[in-house]
Formats: C-alpha cells, sequence, structure tokens
C-alpha cells in the first residue's frame, strides 16, 4: 500500500525563519509511524536588493487570491507529488510587505531517493512560480511601485 | 455605470495591476445576455484591452473565456502571475 502523502502549506504575513520551520518539520518527520525520508531537498528564495530594473530595491509586495492560492498550491503540490512518488512536502510562502534578504518561499521534500526529492522540488518550485495566484510589486526607494509580469530566469 | 442590472448574480473579482488599472476590486454583476461566459462579463464591464492577455478562475479554480458562468458564481480575472 502507498504511504499517503504528508503535506503542509502555509502562507505568513509576517517574516519566517527558514531553517527554524525546517528543523521543526523534520522534527515532526522522525515520530512514531513517520515514512522514512533518506532523501531530502530543501530550497529557499530570499528577495533580492535590487528591483528589475537594477535600482534599489525597498521591499516587494506579495499579493494574491484568498482561498484560491491555498487551494491552488495544495492542487500542484498534490499532483508533483504523487507524480514523483515523495513522502513528505512542506511550502511556506510570504504574502503582504516582504523586505530585501527575508526569506519568500521555502518548498522542501522529503523521499526515498535523492532524484526524486530534488526533481520534485525543483518542479513544484516552477508550478507554484506559474500557476499559483501571486502577484509581485517592486516598491523603490523614490516610492514608486511596480507589478512584476512574469517570473525571474531559472 | 458598468452595464449590469440591478439583481446580483455573478460576483466579479479583479486582482493586482488589473485591479488599479480599472479602479474597483469586486462587485456584482446580472450577465445582460445567457448563457453568461467571462468572454462576455469582461465586454459587459467595459474592462480595457483584450481579455486573452489574462487568466480566468471561477469559483478558485482556472476556467477559459468561454466557460459557461451560473448565478452566484464567484468570477475573477487573474493579471499575470508572479510568485515564489
Amino acid at each position: 500500500m502507498q504511504t499517503p502523502l504528508q503535506l503542509q502549506i502555509s502562507l505568513h504575513g509576517q517574516p519566517f525563519e527558514p531553517l527554524k520551520v525546517l528543523q521543526r518539520w523534520h522534527a515532526q518527520g522522525q515520530g512514531p509511524g513517520q515514512p522514512a525520508c533518506c532523501a531530502e531537498s530543501q530550497f529557499i528564495g530570499r528577495v533580492r536588493p535590487t528591483a528589475a530594473d537594477g535600482s534599489t530595491l525597498e521591499a516587494l509586495e506579495l499579493e494574491h487570491y484568498p482561498g484560491m492560492t491555498e487551494r491552488q498550491l495544495e492542487a500542484l503540490a498534490q499532483e508533483c507529488c504523487h507524480r514523483h512518488g515523495v513522502l513528505r512536502c512542506l511550502v511556506v510562502h510570504r504574502i503582504g510587505r516582504v523586505l530585501p534578504g527575508e526569506a519568500i518561499v521555502l518548498v522542501a521534500i522529503g523521499a526515498d531517493r535523492r532524484g526524486a526529492a530534488q526533481r520534485c522540488g525543483q518542479d513544484l518550485l516552477e508550478a507554484l512560480k506559474h500557476d499559483a495566484p501571486f502577484w509581485k510589486r517592486e516598491w523603490r526607494a523614490d516610492g514608486r511601485g511596480t507589478w512584476i509580469t512574469g517570473n525571474t530566469p531559472l | 455605470m458598468d452595464g449590469c442590472a440591478d439583481s446580483p448574480a455573478i460576483r466579479v473579482r479583479l486582482f493586482a495591476s488589473l485591479r488599479e488599472q480599472v479602479g474597483w476590486s469586486e462587485r456584482e454583476c446580472k450577465p445582460l445576455q445567457a448563457p453568461a461566459n467571462p468572454a462576455a462579463i469582461w465586454a459587459q464591464l467595459q474592462l480595457p484591452g483584450d481579455p486573452s492577455h489574462v487568466r480566468v478562475a471561477i469559483n478558485h479554480r482556472f476556467a477559459a473565456l468561454d466557460s459557461p458562468l451560473e448565478a452566484g458564481d464567484e468570477l475573477a480575472f487573474l493579471p499575470p502571475i508572479s510568485g515564489g
């Protein structure tokens, strides 16, 4: 029988410390009855200090569609995790005003093998960048804000 | 005005750059024609430009411009997504 996927998804309106979140997630995976994840992949994305035009970035604003964003993240994660046959999945995403250097996204995967863990993490990150309703606006020091259309290069 | 009749039927939501360009985020709209679809609502509300440049969601699921709408549906027009 296939082990059921352990999926955790959360949106944070305040800064989160990805290493602490990962530590908790890892500890939760050590309890009795937990699947043995001998391969883990983690990705932490942080806000760059510069805007798309090279000027200094004051902050990034993350808008989302309450209800649909959570639902779509779950659907993308379920599909991706089942396709790669992984055991555990953690997605944490910031919303609201995010400062340069702060973590904006964390994706962690627990699997039996490194290939599945790494491929699933990469695929899920790309999926959420393109198919989860989030919108970024760059705020510059001069008070100007610009909505970003599209994603940064891979 | 936006060309919508009084009695609410479909909730229309706009986000990010589209919301700011148009100047509202949410309103109720009774379709002038049945069966309604997102492309017809876009035209009825006189939203700007070509709707093929946005994505459509009905009740929190991605849909097409010609997907059928029913009374009580929540229709959202989503400008290009940039998450992660």
